[in-house]
């Protein structure tokens, strides 16, 4: 190797250097910018989910002033009466709406005022599994407006909530929340 | 006199090399202060929020686990994520009296609980415990969903809410 060449191969170093050196200083740069918010996210799932199936209507808003739990007479309510959705009978009729109907607005508004009003994206889904060898059928889903929280996104979990019903199979409740 | 000039312009181009060499080695030099300089400010700023919200966690942990607030049944397991409205509605005067016990538990922090249904007419939060830190620059807000009991409106009544939990440093 002659002397340009070797001269050239030391620019050619010096200019990659220079290169990383600018690249690392825009990504800590930029990093800078960004407010990084540390929260248990999984505890907030957990804590949203649990509070929600606990929560009790108002005896003003179902027929025949009954004060109904979200995560026991309604859901058990609207498995057992799920095929007669939106229009036909339920046990409980809260807003003049079949439970299930309810549950879907009742759930949607609350995660919205809190969830929702904290830029969270979620899911809430209730499936129910009537056997093991049949398939499960979806009884609520519930997606924040910022949209759903899919596998391929960065999620956590409540765990899932199972509810036994009678006559009807088992409920499996789940919420995901994402960034 | 010709040989004293070819010298000449030989040195001369050699002395803008090594300038040139110098002048870039010495601009390698301030981009890797430059560097450092940024690396310890971004990395320090870092450290303080991620010790703040870990202070903000331990502090929505002890406010949710307060014997003054949890739900509680007799000598059964308190529920967890659950406050009681009837000690709420009394915790802030117990707080204040006993000011530097849950000071020296709760440190420089707000703690609100909130309402969210059943809909009542007052708005305004529960403030339970407020004490900023007299300088403070930053704080740091964590959120916790609830189920908030209301024995005053019957047995088995419960609401739904969050607590919010602020720190400041």
């Amino acid at each position: 190797m002659n002397k340009a060449q070797m001269e050239m191969v030391g620019l050619v170093v010096i200019v990659i250097m220079l290169t990383l050196g600018m690249l690392f200083l825009a990504i800590f740069a930029f990093k800078e910018g960004t407010e990084k918010k540390v929260f248990t996210r999984e505890g907030l799932a957990y804590s949203s989910m649990s509070a929600v199936m606990k929560t009790t209507i108002d005896s003003s808003v179902c027929e025949g002033s009954f004060r109904p739990k979200i995560g026991q007479e309604l859901l058990e309510d609207c498995a057992q009466n799920h095929q007669e959705s939106p229009s036909g009978f339920s046990l409980y009729k809260c807003n003049e709406k079949h439970s299930c109907v309810f549950l879907q607005e009742i759930i949607g508004e609350l995660l919205q005022e809190t969830l929702g009003t904290w830029n969270k994206r979620y899911q809430f889904r209730s499936t129910l599994i009537r056997s093991s060898t049949s398939e499960p059928e979806e009884l609520l889903n519930i997606v924040s407006v910022k949209g759903n929280c899919p596998k391929t996104r960065e999620r956590d979990s409540s765990g899932i909530f199972p509810i036994q019903v009678r006559n009807a199979g088992l409920i499996e409740n789940v919420l995901y929340l994402c960034d | 006199m010709r040989k004293v000039r070819i010298t000449t312009s030989k040195g001369q181009s050699h002395m803008t090399e090594t300038i040139a060499i110098l002048f870039i080695f010495f601009v390698l030099v301030f981009f890797g202060i430059l560097f450092y300089y940024k690396y310890s400010q971004v990395s320090l700023k870092q450290e303080k929020e991620e010790l703040l919200g870990k202070r903000a966690i331990e502090t929505t942990l002890k406010a949710l686990f307060l014997p003054e607030l949890i739900c509680s049944n007799g000598e059964a397991e308190p529920e967890d994520n659950c406050v009681d409205m009837l000690k709420v509605r009394h915790a802030n005067v117990t707080f204040r009296l006993h000011n530097q016990t849950y000071f020296d538990l709760l440190s420089y922090s707000k703690i609100s609980i909130y309402k969210v249904y059943p809909e009542s007419e007052i708005k305004e939060p529960f403030v339970l415990y407020d004490k900023p830190k007299p300088d403070w620059e930053k704080k740091e807000a964590t959120y916790f969903v609830l189920t908030l009991r209301d024995e005053l409106q019957g047995q088995d009544n419960y609401g739904f809410g969050y607590i919010k939990v602020e720190v400041y440093s």
